[in-house]
């Protein structure tokens, strides 16, 4: 089963891998920023073109970031094809009683470029150190202890629900269950999808009780990164808002 | 010797309505190791969990001297440690350093001793090379391994173990068994490896039904057919 480990590639060495966690975060979080709100379509097309060339600079394998890209890209032509034809505006073509509008098609572009570029980025920015390293930067930046904790174990609890929900249907194959479209199959399915969430919810549980019993008060501690800061980060950092930046007066201007 | 628990009239009922102790007496002396023992669904995960206060049932329940209520709750938990049957459960940080640094993070130790305690546990269970290994990559043994050392780093009197030894291979099996005869705390151990309780434990406490059907000497509990079969366990090969 394929596992959703974004770090997978946190062992190599780029400058995005040598960056300081919290500053990388930082200035990269603010470029997504400028990227997804920017309401120029030159610009969004630049900020994709932007993002594949930091991709590259982070030597994460294009043929990885693709396989996490490919929902994101079902999800953009999914609005490719409503939009054209409800956005009212100037006709391009006109098929009987279809219209495909030029303001859709261009709003839809947008969306899609914009929210390529921003799934790209993210790349470079998580994929570029180990997940642990991200939860202690973001404890570091003083993000909200509660949000942590859930980023937290839904990242170490997803493997295990997956290979619980694998074990489960290959119990249920095992027994000679089939899929087939008929109510058979659908209510074989939704009693196992209850079971598992009766499972989740036990594993909880047990979970919040070992955690109670090694001292656990709501409070999640860890001990701080031994990431310095030095010169080279900031540089980094501040030319990846300066781009940002620029982004986001050009898209006003523009 | 000092008597470190101590338990008198311990009834427990699940929200559901399954009564799963009813009417549990038991004293405890300082490092004494003591097996539990009995059927699926005796009781016997239910009354370790009450020793740490996570189950609070009717009747009386005494740990290093303290009664269980909130006030000396914190002050038992860091003192009381316990290994669930699931390392899954265990193991809720991402890496194994973070899992085995929980407890002493939490006792608000500065950061050389938890670096130090942790480094120590891993030792102990033999894993110091993957303190920066993920909790998902482990494979079952490694994750019941580093399942222990999450409590060893902390700073214990009791331990308690449930079913420590299930789905280990035999040499992993092995290299557990001597590792918690080394350890001079006092020890509860639940499960179904009767080798390996016999092997552990001087003492062992039968339990069937939310009862306590006996209490005493391991051999000669263990080594008592009649007795053992009416509860649905067997006499361990090596006392045949
Ligand atoms: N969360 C729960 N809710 C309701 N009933 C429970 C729960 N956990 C356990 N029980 C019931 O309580 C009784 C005692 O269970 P317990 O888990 O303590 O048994 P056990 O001796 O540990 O068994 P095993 O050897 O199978 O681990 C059983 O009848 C069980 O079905
Ligand atoms: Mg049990």
């Amino acid at each position: 089963m394929h596992l959703p480990e974004i770090d997978k590639y946190a062992h190599l060495s780029s400058p995005f891998h040598s960056w300081n966690p919290r500053i990388k975060l930082i200035s990269i979080f603010l470029l997504i920023l400028s990227i997804v709100l920017n309401p120029n379509l030159i610009i969004a097309s630049f900020a994709l073109l932007l993002a594949i060339v930091l991709v590259f600079l982070s030597k994460i394998p294009f043929s990885f970031v693709l396989i996490h890209l490919r929902w994101v890209l079902l999800f953009c032509l999914f609005f490719f094809i409503i939009m054209p034809l409800t956005v009212p505006g100037n006709e391009i073509i006109r098929l009987n009683f279809v219209s495909i509008s030029w303001e859709g098609t261009k709003y839809a572009s947008l969306i899609t470029l914009r929210a390529i570029s921003a799934v790209l980025l993210i790349f470079p920015m998580l994929g570029t150190m180990r997940f642990d390293a991200t939860i202690k930067a973001l404890q570091r930046l003083k993000v909200p202890n509660k949000f942590i904790q859930m980023i937290m174990f839904t990242y170490r609890y997803i493997f295990v629900f997956m290979e619980e929900t694998r074990r489960m249907f290959i119990a249920a194959n095992a027994r000679v269950f089939k899929k087939r479209t008929n109510i058979r199959t659908l209510k074989i399915i939704s009693n196992l999808i209850g079971m598992l969430f009766i499972h989740s919810f036990e594993r909880t549980q047990n979970i919040y009780n070992s955690m109670v019993s090694r001292g656990y008060t709501g409070y999640l501690k860890t001990l701080d990164d031994d990431f310095r800061l030095c010169g080279k980060d900031f540089l980094k950092g501040f030319f990846i808002v300066a781009i940002a930046l620029i982004l986001t007066i050009t898209g006003r201007i523009l | 010797m000092k008597e470190i628990i101590n338990i008198k009239g311990l009834k427990y009922t699940y929200p559901d309505g399954t009564t799963a102790l009813c009417g549990i007496d038991l004293t405890v002396s300082e490092e004494e190791s003591i097996g539990l023992i009995g059927p699926n669904g005796a009781g016997k995960s239910t009354l370790l969990l009450h020793l740490n206060g996570i189950l609070r049932g009717k009747g009386q329940v005494q740990v290093l001297g303290l009664e269980i209520d909130d006030k000396n709750l914190i002050s038992i938990r860091s003192k009381v440690g316990l290994v669930f049957q699931d390392p899954e459960n265990q193991l809720f940080m991402p890496t194994v350093f973070d899992n085995v640094a929980f407890g002493p993070i939490n006792t608000d130790l500065e950061k050389y001793r938890v670096e130090d305690s942790v480094r120590k546990a891993l030792e102990e269970v033999e894993m110091e090379e993957s303190a920066q290994r993920y909790a998902h990559h482990l494979s079952f043994g490694e994750k019941k391994r580093i399942a222990l050392a999450t409590v060893l780093s902390m700073n214990l009197e009791i331990l308690l173990l449930d079913e420590p030894t299930s789905n280990l291979d035999p040499r992993a099996r092995r290299h557990l068994i001597k590792l918690l005869k080394g350890f001079r705390v006092t020890k509860i151990v639940a499960g179904h490896d009767l080798e390996m309780i016999l092997d552990i434990c001087n003492r062992v406490v039968l339990l069937d039904q939310g009862k306590i059907i006996a209490n005493g000497e391991s051999k000669e509990i263990m080594g008592n057919k009649s007795l053992m079969e009416a509860h649905g366990l067997e006499v361990p090969l090596s006392l045949l």
